[in-house]
């Protein structure tokens, strides 16, 4: 018991760590003006750690490798530097495993509500899709919501959720 | 040629002296060793003992080529000059059946075959995962600075490094592949054990089988021929248990000084093995059911492992770094990068435990390596405990097992194969042509074209590598096929010597003599980590204000409480500054404040360095009791307080306190109002800017790291420049203060 009691006080003794002293305040740093431009782009790829926090709809939780599914219309919500000189940005997959159920799709790619583009892929594969936006449908300071809707999706009957397409990246480029 | 022979010449030297080291103990202990059990055990405990030299090399700060010489020579000499070197004469050859003359001949054939495939691998340039990145790269730093120093920036630099005390010297002398083959020794010297305790329990077919089955392995393979550590971290373990079942038939009391040595170098050479140290204890008291052989255990194996506890004190703050860091707070670990690093090694990131079974067994792409699927016959080494021996087996066998779920890598089954496979053969031993069949299933099954055939994906030998390793091909170009390689040479050739370099995940740090600081791998690396985060990613920057407003008074001391229990585990609470305000004025503030915080209380000048890019951050779960403390020194007039701070801590409720006149604390306002935020300075420059501050001028940035495209699509708007890009990575220097200019051209 005495050689469990001094082992016992030893490592108690370990736990009183060394809590260092208060601190004062440190050199105050000084402010950097803003270097411009900033690269206004922000795409968002399905793999960063904060993807999520600007998920609004259609886009599932798990993150299967660098990708995601997506249900009939996957928005996100972004904010660039900037409104100038904008593209809307967008790289999926066209799965195999869906287009056998759905044949060609037509997918519309949406800023803020606006129709962008209306493309009709006609076989599954992997695709990226660019096209500019017009400034004065992104305002600045504000989020903007980016979708891409497609026509047909996979419903299982056993599963209670929707396969559109598989999503890697969306957002604004420059 | 001649770095084919230094190589080889490093590891048998250390091989040697570990040896004559091990014989001269053995001698003085007079262990009764037989002939085949000498050149293992001895070896195993010279091995300890060797260790505890090179260590008290390093702690003098004397780690130069000469003395790291000598510290091999010595016992070498000692042991040719007492004689102890020689081996036990042995027995005459039993008499053999032509059944025996066969399966003998197969089990030499497949295990010189082997031998020679795993000789080429561990004799060739190593470039293992671990082996050429933190293995090896504090090896070759404590070199560089002749002694052990402090690697705040490396949190594996506070494991026990038992075995790379023995790389060291075969560094010294024969450079990476030197280790390797030390690593290799310990490989042969298990089999050769596990080949010896067959023969003493007059199973000896059973203990040639069971001794291949491990070392066919194909993780033991890739493992035991790098510069690694779980296959001697086996050997030890194996010894350990050897030793043991000496000392039980022999009940001599000098045995447990060398089961206490080598116990406590299990703890040293891997945390994981130090589970042979508990059997050893238990056994020993249950055993002799006195406490005076247990405390001799418990002594000497304190004299291998307290240098490795004193260690982490005395540099990390923590006894058993990097572990229980929430226990010893220290400033080099957080709590947070623990959890989450405990949390992804129990699980890898499968869903569940079922998953791992095809993993281990034949697919080894997320756990790294496979045990191959003839090891699907393990269980029936449970009718092993039918016998003594087996069941003896049987329990180190299921501790180990049991320690494997705190890390589920295939190489942490590694320690428990030599029991469970000797348990198995025992079992099939007599049923011997099923054993024969067997062992020549798992040979066939674990070559490795067979290997990468069924596996493609795990980490395992692909080849024989003769030319490799007898440098007929040069280092540079047998590693050439390595990305990561050159990664490092970009760095060792443009980063000047002393330079630091933050990057986002792991280099090959054995091929450069930069510091790499690793993102994940450090509380100061997390921090600049951060910094260059809050440049760019919207949930980390400063957004948001958490205003207290309150009727104006005067205050000597306040703190900010956070209130909330957390669900989110993940969620910690971060403040990127504290202002204090007077009618709308902020409060200068004055040298004579005194800042406090809890947990994590190194870090709190980040919350009042009037920097957006620098934040002061719990690094664990928010939980009430979290504190900021602000005692001005003297009275001041203060009706508001600001928190500058960022959306990734919503579910963070916060109470602004008072110290009253009694040292009591009183609320002031007991919740906050949100207003937003938006900051009008260059976050990305204010975050190089700290960089350079805390003496890292240089980023390397991997295509595929996360925000890579932040950093490349515009480098001057952090104030960087780009001064290579090769092989999916680019280094960017930080331009010195005030030459913003430079790097925008």
């Amino acid at each position: 018991m005495k050689w469990i009691a001094i082992a016992g006080a030893a490592l108690a003794l370990c736990g009183c760590q060394n809590m260092p002293e208060p601190y004062a305040p440190p050199v105050q740093r000084q402010r950097f003006e803003n270097f411009q431009p900033y690269r206004v782009n922000r795409v968002l790829n399905m793999a960063d750690p904060d993807a999520r926090d600007h998920f609004v709809q259609d886009i599932a939780d798990k993150l299967e490798g660098t990708w995601r599914w997506t249900a009939q219309r996957p928005t996100v919500s972004l904010t660039p530097a900037s409104n100038q000189h904008l593209l809307y940005s967008i790289e999926f997959t066209i799965p195999k495993v869906t287009f056998q159920e759905t044949g060609p799709v037509t997918i519309s790619f949406y800023v803020n509500d606006h129709l962008l583009e209306r493309k009709f892929y006609p076989e599954a594969g992997h695709y990226v899709f660019e096209k500019p936006v017009p400034p004065e449908w992104v305002p600045l300071d504000k989020p903007s919501i980016l979708a891409a809707e497609i026509d047909k999706v996979l419903a299982p009957k056993d599963e209670d959720r929707k396969y559109g397409f598989v999503l890697v990246k969306l957002g604004f480029a420059e | 040629m001649k770095d084919a022979l230094a190589a080889l010449f490093g590891a048998a030297f250390t091989v040697a002296a570990c040896y004559a080291l091990g014989s001269v103990a053995a001698a003085r202990l007079r262990l009764p060793l037989r002939r085949q059990e000498k050149f293992p055990l001895a070896f195993l405990l010279g091995a300890a003992c060797l260790h505890l030299a090179i260590f008290a090399i390093l702690a003098l700060k004397i780690a130069y080529t000469p003395v790291l010489i000598a510290a091999l020579a010595i016992p070498i000499v000692w042991a040719a000059w007492t004689g102890d070197w020689r081996l036990p004469p042995g027995k005459g050859a039993p008499s053999r059946s032509l059944f025996d003359w066969a399966v003998l001949l197969l089990f030499g054939g497949i295990a010189l075959w082997y031998t020679v495939l795993y000789l080429s691998n561990a004799w060739a340039p190593e470039f293992s995962p671990d082996g050429s990145g933190y293995h090896l790269g504090l090896v070759a730093r404590y070199l560089r600075a002749h002694g052990f120093e402090r690697v705040e920036t490396n949190f594996y630099s506070s494991l026990s490094e038992g075995v790379e005390m023995l790389f060291l010297p075969a560094f010294a002398i024969g450079k990476h592949s030197a280790a390797a083959l030390v690593h290799f020794a310990f490989l042969i010297a298990l089999a050769l054990a596990m080949l010896a305790y067959g023969k003493r329990i007059e199973k000896p077919w059973a203990g040639a089988a069971g001794a291949l089955l491990v070392y066919l392995t194909p993780v033991v393979g890739i493992d035991g021929t790098s510069a690694y550590n779980d296959v001697a971290a086996a050997g030890i373990a194996f010894g350990v248990f050897y030793l043991l079942e000496l000392w039980e038939l022999q009940q001599e009391p000098r045995i447990l000084i060398a089961i206490g040595l080598l116990a406590g170098y299990s703890y040293a050479a891997k945390y994981t093995a130090a589970v042979i140290a508990i059997y050893a204890l238990g056994l020993v008291a249950w055993k002799a059911r006195r406490l005076k052989p247990v405390i001799a255990v418990a002594a000497c194996a304190a004299l291998m492992a307290l240098p490795w506890v004193i260690k982490n004190w005395i540099y990390f703050q923590n006894p058993i770094a990097p572990f229980a860091n929430g226990i010893f707070r220290n400033p080099y670990i957080t709590p947070d990068f623990e959890r989450g690093w405990t949390s992804y090694l129990a699980n890898y990131g499968l869903k569940t435990r079922w998953e791992l079974i095809p993993e281990v067994m034949w697919r080894g792409s997320i756990t790294a390596g496979i045990l191959g699927v003839a090891l699907f016959a393990l269980p029936l080494g449970f009718l092993a405990l039918r016998w003594r021996p087996g069941r003896r087996l049987l329990i180190p066998g299921a501790l180990f097992l049991a320690a494997y779920f705190g890390n589920v890598g295939t190489r942490f089954l590694i320690p428990s194969l030599p029991f469970l496979t000797l348990a198995l053969a025992l079992a099939l031993e007599p049923l011997l042509p099923v054993l024969v069949l067997l062992v020549a299933f798992h040979a066939w099954l674990s070559w490795p074209p067979q290997v990468r055939r069924h596996s493609p994906d795990a980490w395992t030998l692909q080849h024989a590598q003769f030319r490799a390793a007898l440098r007929r091909v040069s280092q540079d170009q047998f590693l050439s096929r390595f990305w990561e390689y050159h990664q490092a040479h970009m760095i060792e050739k443009y980063v000047p010597e002393g330079g630091r370099v933050l990057a986002f995940g792991n280099l090959p740090d054995a091929y450069t003599s930069r510091e790499i600081i690793v993102s994940f791998q450090g509380a100061l690396n997390t921090r600049l980590a951060d910094m260059m985060n809050i440049g760019w990613a919207e949930s980390f920057q400063p957004t948001r204000v958490l205003v207290f407003s309150f009727p104006e008074r005067g205050l000597r001391r306040v703190r900010i409480l956070q209130t909330a229990r957390v669900s989110n585990v993940e969620e910690q609470w971060s403040v990127h500054e504290v202002r204090f305000a007077h009618a709308k004025q902020e409060l200068p503030r004055r040298g004579e404040w005194r800042l406090r915080a809890f947990p994590n209380p190194w870090d709190v000048q980040m919350a009042f360095d009037n920097s957006e890019a620098t934040r002061w951050r719990s690094y664990e779960n928010a939980r009430p009791g979290m504190y900021i403390d602000v005692d001005f020194g003297r009275e001041e007039i203060v009706d508001q307080v600001r928190l500058e701070t960022s959306q990734d801590d919503p579910d963070v409720r916060l109470r602004l306190e008072a110290m009253d006149e009694h040292g009591n604390w009183t609320t002031l306002a007991d919740h906050a109002k949100v207003e937003p935020m938006k900051y009008d300075g260059s976050l990305r420059l204010a975050a190089t800017h700290e960089l350079h501050l805390r003496g890292v001028d240089y980023v390397f940035v991997r295509d595929s790291d996360w925000g890579a495209s932040e950093y490349s699509g515009l480098p001057q708007s952090w104030g960087l420049k780009r001064i290579a890009h090769d092989w999916g990575a680019t280094l960017y220097r930080i331009a010195p203060e005030g030459s913003i200019e430079e790097s925008k051209r």
